[in-house]
């Protein structure tokens, strides 16, 4: 073997190696579906992942508690998979002809739902009240649930959306719940979740169940009780009184740590060098720890 | 790099900024109880997103009435791509900017009665805002330990509520009310990032 043909075979190495790390490198980012946490903690434990592929759907439930689309597929193991990210569109008159049912598409990690318009997602309504834990921050407690059903595409749509934006997968939110019956319609559309629930915002004038339901209200301080007799502190404390309060609709990430790694686009003011994080994007200097 | 790939795919991005306003002066103290009713208010309703929203304005408002008190400020914050990251975020500002002052006051001790009828008025007043909304706002963005900056902030803070980006909101406040001083020790103690304006 001569030097030319060794040296031949160890390119070939390195370049395999080099597309494998450069293939899996790309694919990881877009393969996170994670459940949803927040006020109300519900997460099941079905899997959030599922290949790609298309799978013929036999239930599909929707839990206003997160906004948690639960599926049960056939052929695929496990049966069932959960997500909060989760596209729909209408099947065309076409593919209803063809004989087509309701099914999941999922591409490059990003599942959605193509439904006939009789199809019934089942809607568990969960009626909650807000109460007061021992820390004083008010959280969302479900009292109980009920069971409806919802079809996205069934009823009365003209007007709603531009009748071949159906068929396109996009973001639904659910209409506003009323107890007994089925709902039919949806509150809010569009190409992101956060547009469908801006738009149901702007319509019922409210965010949609699932977004309010993990609401979070925290106060401390003077405001922490409702009592107005509130002592003075010695004036050799090294703090004074103080007063906060706090409401916010984002969900928490599930990490359990707290500590972030560099992002490398905070801002801020502070007397370190600002020129210098200007050069990795951000536009400030003031860090934390 | 990050910042114009994540631009180009379309996500979402969510901006957590904190900032501090320092008051200084002896009229400064009424601002307190336009500050108490406003978390009154927000509390009233149990921390509904539109009055929280409604009171940022007026606390806002009333800030930039009295930009003559306006003594010393700092800002900070990030920006993410992740919902879950940014609220963690928020999360992680609202229990730094809670040590900052007594957040678990002594309810049970007695007051004495031989307190003089007089109270202290305070000369330093300080407020916390942070504030997490979609999108970008250059205003907020940027260096604000200067006084034509930190007006812009304001003004932005309550556009922001109007063009209906807010995802998270919180004002905290020191010292609590009316006859409750905050000294300048205090001040340098727990407020070490103050920058002179």
């Amino acid at each position: 073997m001569s030097i030319n043909q060794i040296w031949r075979k160890f390119i070939v190495i390195v370049l395999a190696v080099g597309l494998c790390l450069t293939t899996f490198g790309c694919g990881g980012g877009e393969q996170s579906t994670y459940n949803r946490t927040g006020g109300v903690d519900h997460r099941t434990a079905t899997p959030t992942f599922i290949n790609d592929g298309k799978y013929p759907v036999q239930q599909a439930t929707y839990n206003d508690a997160n906004g948690e689309y639960t599926l049960f597929l056939l052929n695929s193991t496990p049966p069932a998979f959960a997500t909060t990210k989760l596209q729909m569109a209408q099947l065309t008159d076409d593919d209803i002809k063809q004989g087509k049912t309701t099914y999941l598409q999922v591409e490059k990690g990003q599942p959605s739902l193509y439904i006939t318009p009789e199809f019934k997602i089942q809607y568990v309504h969960n009626v909650t009240e807000t109460r007061e834990n021992a820390n004083g921050q008010k959280e969302t407690v479900v009292v109980r649930q009920e069971s409806s059903f919802w079809s996205p595409f069934a009823g009365a749509l003209a007007g709603q959306v531009i009748g071949s934006m159906l068929f396109r997968p996009q973001y639904y939110v659910p209409p506003i719940y009323q107890s007994g019956g089925s709902i039919s319609g949806f509150g809010g559309y569009g190409s992101s979740y956060e547009r469908a629930v801006s738009e149901y915002q702007a319509r019922y004038n409210e965010p949609p169940a699932a977004v309010r339901n993990q609401a979070i209200f925290r106060r401390t301080g003077a405001l922490r009780n409702s009592e107005t007799s509130l002592n003075r502190p010695a004036n050799t404390s090294s703090r004074s009184t103080g007063s906060g309060f706090g409401s916010s609709t984002l969900r928490s990430s599930n990490r359990s740590s707290s500590v972030r790694p560099p992002s490398g686009s905070s801002f801020g003011s502070g007397s370190r060098s600002s020129a210098m994080r200007r050069s990795f994007g951000g536009f400030g200097s003031r860090r934390r720890r | 790099m990050h910042d114009t790939f994540n631009r180009i795919m379309g996500r979402t991005r969510y901006v957590v900024c904190r900032l501090f306003l320092h008051l200084r002066g002896s009229e400064v103290a009424p601002i307190l109880g336009i500050l108490n009713r406003a978390s009154r208010e927000v509390i009233d309703t149990d921390g509904d997103s539109s009055v929280i929203g409604e009171q940022l304005v007026r606390i806002c408002e009333n800030l930039l009435q009295i930009d003559q008190n306006w003594f010393s400020a700092a800002n900070e914050g990030d920006v993410f791509w992740d919902e879950g990251e940014a609220g963690d975020y928020f999360n992680e500002l609202f229990t730094d900017s809670a040590q900052r002052y007594l957040s678990e006051p002594d309810f049970n001790s007695t007051t004495d009665a031989n307190e003089p009828l007089s109270i202290p008025v305070t000369n330093n007043v300080v407020v916390m805002i942070t504030v997490a909304y979609t999108g970008e706002v250059p205003e907020l963005e940027v260096d604000l330990s200067n006084l034509k900056a930190l007006q812009e902030s304001l003004k932005a803070l309550i556009n922001l509520q109007y063009k209906q980006k807010y995802r998270a909101i919180q004002v905290h406040f020191s010292p609590a009310r009316l006859g409750d001083e905050l000294t300048n020790d205090q001040l340098l103690q727990n407020f070490p990032e103050l920058i002179p304006l």
